[in-house]
């Protein structure tokens, strides 16, 4: 009787592991995508995280997008020098001192569902971000747009409340790209699990934390793509990312952690490509908390840091020591400034100017980030020359937001991925109020600046904008920029065709594989 | 029998209430808010406030517990804040690969301690002897994390035999999902088939050392009839306490092999879904993992019962 009851728990265990293994939760077959992966007809890349979101109106990670831009096209796109191109629409004009854009669009162009893209299908994409119901993270991007116009099929004029320069810029990203309004309006919520754009593959298929799979898509207008199947795995561990890449699993990562660079560039059948950052890193400085109100003290810490030595030790030189938000790839970038070293004894003096005893002030640090705790230390030890105390706080990162969004903090480590346009890259960051304000910030005259940057639409006069602006803001210290995170992609010595394009996102429909 | 089975149900409904209302409590308690972080660094304000509305997060806490509970005892458990998908999808289709990788682990473990242990028992002091205990010594020390990045390094990139991480579902390539499994399972299961030799080896040298047994002796039964007839369904209780506790904490334990091994398993799930606060994901992991414990926990009672018939799991029955 016992024997059979242990026979009845061990047939049990058995059954337990064949249901185990039955449901594994996946309708296609993707049994290829994890093998090593030796076909040229299949791509495999690793990212840096499973992207949240594949509706790229409701989309805030940047992961995400590398994914978008194999799925869906923008109204117009850059090239790899960051000049805006065609895509989508083939012409623009801009009338009316700067509020209206008219675009003519493709017509040849359709969505992965069979919808024919359009005039009208522009205008439901623009709509569906501007609606706030729709709660879209691009409504902060677009939100100066007033009304979008169907002039003919073809022809779709935008209408915005006052001029805007950065708009192209901003359609080259999320904004401006186009989601099938037949698959909107059918799976409503649910679209980010059935994407349909008109992008070069098709949507097949995503296990969460596992993999995407997306087709090469027949009926694509542009260049046909070289490959036909990519598989994005999600690596959210630097070292388990760079493995997979060593091992021969995955063929492509979006990015690879720095200490690492020199290791994949000394790997026979490895090979590394680089491009300038256009975001920055640094420290945020909450300007109406004792000490680090007093200006002094913010200017005492600006000095202090040698971002030099942080570049070299922690960073393998493989990023660019920052002295203002604005990258030196982008062509706002005031080179002027130039102190990337320290200069202890200024520093110094400006605390005493300051007038305050026992200077201390707790930095918080992103958890879970090696890099990011030794900047904490190198910080923390350089203030400590010049006579500021630091206590270094680790906080999970989605704590630290909202403790930086409630100005509920002394200092904290956090930077921004930047965007193609100045405007993107620091507006919301330095403006009175604005989005990503943590400071409490406000000087009336970046104010004034940053709102002419946007409205002018000469170059020349912009450029000097933003370079009134970076001098100020060196002078303010209310954010101490530390580096710009240059952006390196690692891939097989196989992988052929990869353009590295300025905002770091993959477009893979030019890769192919020997 | 059937008394003790109702009592432990009413007594696990009575723990999955409770655990609901912590779990409830606890990830509502820690900062973070759900709709800040979908809508990214730049949202507005108002944007925050509408996409609130939607998600239904302005309510009071109450309120969004009773909602939630509701849907729980009709089988709705909610859907993923990030892109809405059910819940309930979300964990059938992780929960079969947590529970491949635990059954492996816990079948590699039990195929190591039970040999090792009788051995190094039955002959102590021998180098058999030594050698387990070296082994379990070392199981025990090893961190998982540790071992899964040590066994990657040398049975995927120095000799080449396994890729290093990944996932395949059985039913598409019952090969290659086995061959995917066997790191994760060692790395996962040495630890407790160390612990597991060790019990098994200290409760063993203690049953062997008893009256009985040495009657056995006397009686002329040879050694294998008096070991595993006699000497080892007795020392076999406290190892079976022990593999029972385990098996449960090996679902946390799973989150970090997850992690080094790139298993898309409940693991993984658990953590994304709390770095993005999606509260039903979390809620709903973590209440099934509440729930599997809880089972487990009775699958070993029921156990004793039939490895030792002197314990009676009614206290009316015989």
């Amino acid at each position: 009787m016992k024997a059979r009851l242990k026979g009845f728990m061990f047939l049990g265990v058995i059954l337990l592991l064949v249901i185990a293994s039955g449901c594994g939760g996946n309708k296609g077959n993707t049994s290829s995508s994890t093998t090593t992966n030796q076909s040229t007809n299949q791509l495999v890349i690793g990212l840096d995280n499973d992207p949240p979101q594949l509706d790229p109106q409701k989309s805030s990670a940047a992961v995400d997008r590398q994914v978008f831009q194999s799925i869906y096209n923008t109204l117009v796109d850059i090239d790899v020098n960051g000049k805006i191109v065609p895509e989508l629409a083939t012409s623009w004009k801009i009338t009316n001192g700067g509020k209206v854009y008219t675009f003519n669009l493709r017509k040849d162009v359709k969505f992965q569902d069979g919808t024919p893209f359009n005039a009208k299908a522009v205008k439901f994409n623009f709509d569906r971000e501007l609606d706030p119901k729709s709660a879209s993270p691009r409504l902060s991007e677009i939100g100066s747009i007033s009304k979008v116009t169907v002039l003919s099929p073809y022809q779709v004029q935008v209408t915005l409340k006052q001029p805007f320069s950065p708009l192209l810029s901003i359609l080259t990203d999320r904004a401006g790209m186009m989601l099938s309004p037949t698959a909107v309006k059918k799976e409503g919520a649910n679209f980010s699990n059935h994407p349909v754009g008109t992008g070069p593959y098709k949507f097949v298929e995503r296990v969460k934390q596992d993999h995407i799979t997306v087709k090469a898509f027949k009926g694509y207008w542009g260049k046909k793509p070289k490959i036909q199947t990519i598989v994005y795995h999600p690596y959210a561990d630097g070292n388990v990312r760079l493995t997979n890449l060593t091992s021969g699993n995955v063929d492509l990562v979006n990015t690879i952690d720095y200490k690492d660079i020199d290791r994949v560039k000394k790997n026979p059948n490895l090979k590394v490509d680089e491009k300038d950052a256009i975001g920055f890193q640094g420290i945020v400085l909450n300007v109406h908390q004792a000490p680090l109100n007093n200006v002094k003290i913010r200017q005492a810490i600006n000095l202090a840091i040698d971002r030099e030595s942080i570049a070299k030790v922690i960073f393998h030189n493989y990023v660019t020591p920052a002295t203002s938000p604005l990258p030196v790839s982008s062509w706002a970038h005031d080179s002027s400034l130039k102190q990337t070293t320290a200069d202890t004894a200024a520093a110094k003096k400006l605390v005493q100017e300051s007038g305050l005893k026992n200077v201390h002030f707790t930095l918080k640090i992103p958890a879970g980030s090696a890099q990011n705790q030794q900047l904490g230390q190198m910080v923390q030890s350089m203030l400590k020359k010049v006579g500021i105390n630091v206590k270094l706080e680790m906080v999970e990162f989605g704590t630290m937001i909202q403790q930086g969004t409630e100005h509920n903090f002394d200092a904290i480590n956090l930077g921004w991925s930047g965007r193609m346009d100045p405007d993107g890259t620091i507006y919301s960051w330095f403006i009175t109020k604005g989005g990503n304000n943590d400071m409490g910030y406000s000087n009336a005259n970046v104010d004034k600046w940053l709102n002419q940057a946007r409205t002018v639409s000469s170059k020349q006069e912009r450029t000097q904008l933003y370079h009134k602006i970076s001098q100020q803001l060196w002078k303010d210290a209310p954010y101490i920029s530390i580096y710009y995170p240059n952006d390196y992609k690692a891939m097989k010595k196989s992988v052929q065709g990869f353009q590295h394009y300025p905002d770091t996102m993959i477009r893979p429909e030019t890769i192919s594989l020997k | 029998m059937l008394l003790y089975i109702a009592r432990r149900f009413f007594l696990m409904i009575v723990i999955l209430f409770l655990v609901s209302i912590m779990v409830f409590g606890l990830i509502n308690i820690i900062p973070g808010d759900p709709a800040s972080l979908m809508l990214g660094q730049e949202a507005t304000p108002q944007a925050l406030a509408s996409l609130r509305q939607n998600l239904g997060l302005n309510d009071p806490l109450y309120l969004q517990y009773i909602h939630w509970v509701g849907g729980v005892l009709q089988g709705n458990l909610g859907y993923s804040l990030s892109d809405h998908t059910p819940v309930l999808n979300i964990l059938l289709s992780k929960i079969p690969v947590t529970l491949e990788l635990t059954i492996f682990a816990f079948l590699l473990a039990v195929l190591i301690a039970v040999p090792a242990g009788i051995i190094s028992a039955v002959h102590k002091g021998s180098v058999w002897d030594y050698v387990t205990t070296v082994f379990a010594l070392s199981g025990v020390s090893i961190p998982a994390f540790w071992l899964g990045i040590l066994l990657i390094y040398l049975l995927s990139l120095t000799l080449g035999w396994l890729p290093p991480s990944g996932y395949v579902a059985f039913a598409q390539n019952p090969v290659r999902n086995i061959i995917l499994m066997i790191m994760p399972s060692i790395a996962l299961g040495i630890r407790l088939s160390a612990q597991l030799t060790r019990m098994l080896r200290s409760s063993l040298l203690e049953v062997m050392q008893s009256d009985y047994i040495r009657t056995g002796y006397a009686k002329g039964l040879l050694e294998k009839a008096v070991v595993f007839k006699h000497a080892l369904r007795n020392a076999m209780l406290p190892v079976l306490t022990v593999a029972g506790l385990e098996l449960s904490s090996f679902l946390g334990g799973a989150v970090i092999t997850e992690t080094i091994f790139a298993v898309p398993g409940l693991g993984q799930l658990i953590v994304n879904a709390i770095l993005t606060r999606d509260f039903p994901v979390v809620q709903g992991a973590i209440l099934f993992m509440a729930f599997a414990v809880v089972i487990v926990n009775f699958l070993v009672d029921i156990a004793y019962s039939l490895l030792d018939p002197r314990i009676s799991l009614g206290g009316a029955s015989k």
